[in-house]
C-alpha cells in the first residue's frame, strides 16, 4: 500500500552519485520510503544530468542530457520528478526553464530526443527534492508515530547546501506552494525534530561548500567546508546531517586535511538526514549503511542502540 | 594630483620614491607617489552583443549595477578581486584588458547560486558570469583554468563511461590532470568505507545507460549546435 502523493504520480531520479559514493543515501532513502508508504520508483535507464560542469562547456550538452531524463520520467507516465541530490535538482530545473522559456530551443530539444530514441518532453512535469517530497507527502505526525528510537538529545545541525531551493528563477521557491523557504529552510529541521533529535541554530544551513571546484580549487573548497564545520561545533553540534551527497562526500573525504589545517576540534561525523530516519525508525546501523560514512557518525549514535 | 595615504594601498602598481626632485624643487610627503600610465585603447562594444546572443548570458542586458549579487558572493569574501557586478560592468563596457587582467579570479565561481537568486532584476548572475568567461576562452584571450579543465573532463567522463558519472574515474582523471591530492590516511578512510558499504561494484563499474551508444552520438551532433536565446 502506497500513499497517494500532493504531486501525483512521482518517478524518483537518483542521480550518479546515489549509485556511486552515495549509495548510503539511496539504501536509507529506500528504507524510509518503504516505513512511510510513499513510492519511489526509479527513472531505470537514466542519465548523468550534466550537473554544474558539462553546462559550462556546450550549452546544448547542458540541456540536452538533463531532458533526457525528464523525458523517460513522462514516459513512465510521471507527473513529477524526486531527486536526492540538490546538483541533479538543479540541473533539471534549469533545463525545465530553459525549454519553457525559449520555444526554438525546445523544438530543437525535442528533435535530438527523438534520435535519442525517447519521447518530446511536454514540460509537465512538477520537479521536487526529497525533504520537501517527504514533508509534503507525509507530514510531520506520521513520521513521529513512526520512530522506534527517539534521538532524544542528539544535537544536529542540518546543512542542505547551496542548489537545495536556489535559484529561485529555477526552483519557483517563493512562487509556488511546497516549496521550502529559500534563504532559511527548515523542512529538514522539522523532520529532524519529530525523531526527537534537537536541532541547533545553525546559520550555515545553505553554504557553499566549494561545489564543483572541490577538485580544481581545492583551497578555497576546504576553507568553505571549514567554515560550515566551525559554525556548527559552536553551536554544539555532534552530527552534521545533509541532503547533497556533493557536499556530504566533498567534505567527508576532506575532513582529515580541515582538521589539520583549521584545527582537530571541527572533526564532526556526517550522516544522511535519510540514514537518520531509518535509524529512529528501527533499523541497524547496517542496514541504514550508517558504519560505512567515511566520518563514523557512530561513534555519536550508538548510546541509542 | 597627490595620492591620500590611506589610497596608496589600493592603487595598483604604485611607485614611491625616496627623493624627486622636479625643476629643482624636492617633493615629499604626498608628492612623492606616482601612478604607472595606463592607457585605454578602446572599448569593444561587440563583446555586449556576442555575450547578450548566448543562451546563458542573454540577462546581462537586464543588470542595473546595483551590487546585490556582489554583496552576497561566496568567492568574494576569498578573492577581494572577485565581483560579479564588476565583471558585468566591464563586459558590458568591452573592456577586454580589464577583463583580462581578472583572469585569476573571473573562473572561480562556485555556482552556489545565491546571486542569481537575489538579484532584484531577474539577471542569472551565475550564467552570466560563466558566459563573459567563455567568452574570453573561447576568442583566447585567457589561459585555460582549473576550473574549465575540469569541466572537460567531466563531460569526457560521462560520454567514456556511458552516460554516468563514476567517482573513481572521475577522479582519478582529475589526479592525472594534478588536481586531487589525497593523503595516504585519506585514501585508506575512503577505500574502508567503500568495502564496509559494499560499494565496490557501484563505484568500480557503474551501470552504462541502456543504447548509449545511439545517445552519445546523437549529444555529439547536437553540442556542434550555435544555441541562441529564441
Amino acid at each position: 500500500m502506497t500513499l497517494p502523493t500532493p504531486y501525483g504520480k512521482v518517478a524518483f531520479y537518483p542521480g550518479c552519485a546515489l549509485d556511486g559514493l552515495g549509495k548510503s543515501y539511496d539504501i536509507s532513502l529506500k528504507l524510509v520510503a518503504q516505513d512511510l508508504g510513499i513510492p519511489l520508483e526509479k527513472i531505470e535507464d537514466y542519465n548523468c544530468c550534466g550537473a554544474l560542469e558539462v553546462k559550462n562547456v556546450n550549452t546544448m550538452a547542458g540541456i540536452l542530457l538533463p531532458a533526457r531524463n525528464l523525458a523517460l520520467a513522462r514516459e513512465m507516465g510521471a507527473d513529477a520528478v524526486v531527486s536526492a541530490c540538490p546538483g541533479c535538482h538543479y540541473s533539471l530545473s534549469r533545463t525545465q526553464y530553459y525549454l519553457t522559456k525559449y520555444p526554438k530551443l525546445r523544438e530543437k530539444t525535442n528533435m535530438y530526443l527523438e534520435k535519442m530514441g525517447t519521447n518530446n518532453y511536454d514540460l509537465k512535469l512538477m520537479l521536487v527534492h526529497a525533504v520537501e517530497y517527504i514533508y509534503n507527502t507525509v507530514g510531520i505526525e506520521a513520521i513521529k508515530t513512526k520512530v522506534r528510537r527517539p534521538l532524544t538529545g542528539l544535537k544536529v545541525a542540518p546543512y542542505y547546501g547551496c542548489l537545495y531551493v536556489r535559484p529561485k528563477s529555477y526552483t519557483l521557491a517563493g512562487y509556488m506552494k511546497m516549496r521550502d523557504d529559500p534563504e532559511r529552510p527548515f523542512f529538514m529541521d522539522e523532520i529532524l525534530k519529530a525523531l526527537g533529535a534537537e536541532v541547533v541554530p545553525f546559520e550555515a544551513k545553505t553554504m557553499c561548500c566549494g561545489g564543483p571546484h572541490v577538485y580544481s580549487d581545492v583551497e578555497v573548497a576546504l576553507h568553505l567546508e571549514a567554515r560550515i564545520l566551525k559554525e556548527a561545533k559552536r553551536n554544539g553540534a555532534e552530527i552534521l546531517v545533509t541532503d547533497c551527497p556533493l557536499g556530504h562526500v566533498a567534505i567527508e573525504t576532506n575532513m582529515e586535511k580541515i582538521a589539520k589545517k583549521y584545527g582537530e576540534d571541527l572533526r564532526t561525523p556526517l550522516a544522511y538526514f535519510s540514514q537518520l530516519v531509518a535509524f529512529a525508525f528501527g533499523h541497524s546501523p547496517e542496514e541504514t549503511l550508517l558504519t560505512a560514512n567515511i566520518t563514523n557518525p557512530m561513534s555519536i549514535l550508538k548510546r541509542y542502540l | 594630483m597627490p595620492i591620500p595615504e590611506l589610497e596608496k594601498s589600493i592603487v595598483k602598481g604604485l611607485i614611491q620614491k625616496d627623493k624627486v626632485i622636479v625643476d629643482g624643487v624636492e617633493l615629499d610627503g604626498t608628492w612623492n607617489a606616482f601612478m604607472i600610465e595606463r592607457t585605454q585603447t578602446g572599448y569593444d562594444p561587440t563583446v555586449w552583443d556576442e555575450i547578450a546572443n548566448t543562451l546563458e548570458g542573454v540577462t546581462i542586458s537586464a543588470c542595473w549595477q546595483c551590487g546585490t549579487c556582489t554583496s552576497g558572493c561566496t568567492m568574494r569574501e576569498y578573492d577581494p578581486d572577485y565581483s560579479p557586478r564588476r565583471f558585468i560592468d566591464l563586459a558590458r563596457k568591452g573592456d577586454k584588458q580589464a577583463l583580462i587582467e581578472l583572469q585569476n579570479s573571473l573562473w572561480r565561481c562556485v555556482s552556489c547560486q545565491k546571486c542569481t537568486h537575489r538579484c532584484p532584476k531577474g539577471v542569472l548572475v551565475e550564467e552570466v558570469v560563466h558566459s563573459i568567461h567563455h567568452y574570453l576562452l573561447k576568442h583566447g584571450l585567457v589561459k585555460k583554468d582549473p576550473g574549465t579543465i575540469f569541466d572537460e573532463i567531466f563531460l569526457e567522463t560521462v560520454i567514456k563511461n556511458g552516460g554516468r558519472i563514476s567517482e573513481l574515474t572521475l577522479g582519478a582523471a582529475a589526479a592525472k590532470a594534478g588536481m586531487v591530492t589525497l593523503s595516504l590516511k585519506d585514501l585508506i578512510n575512503i577505500s574502508a568505507a567503500i568495502l564496509k558499504g559494499g560499494l565496490i561494484k557501484d563505484v568500480l563499474r557503474p551501470n552504462r545507460v541502456k543504447n548509449w551508444d545511439r545517445v552519445q552520438k546523437v549529444l555529439e551532433e547536437a553540442m556542434k549546435e550555435e544555441v541562441v536565446p529564441e
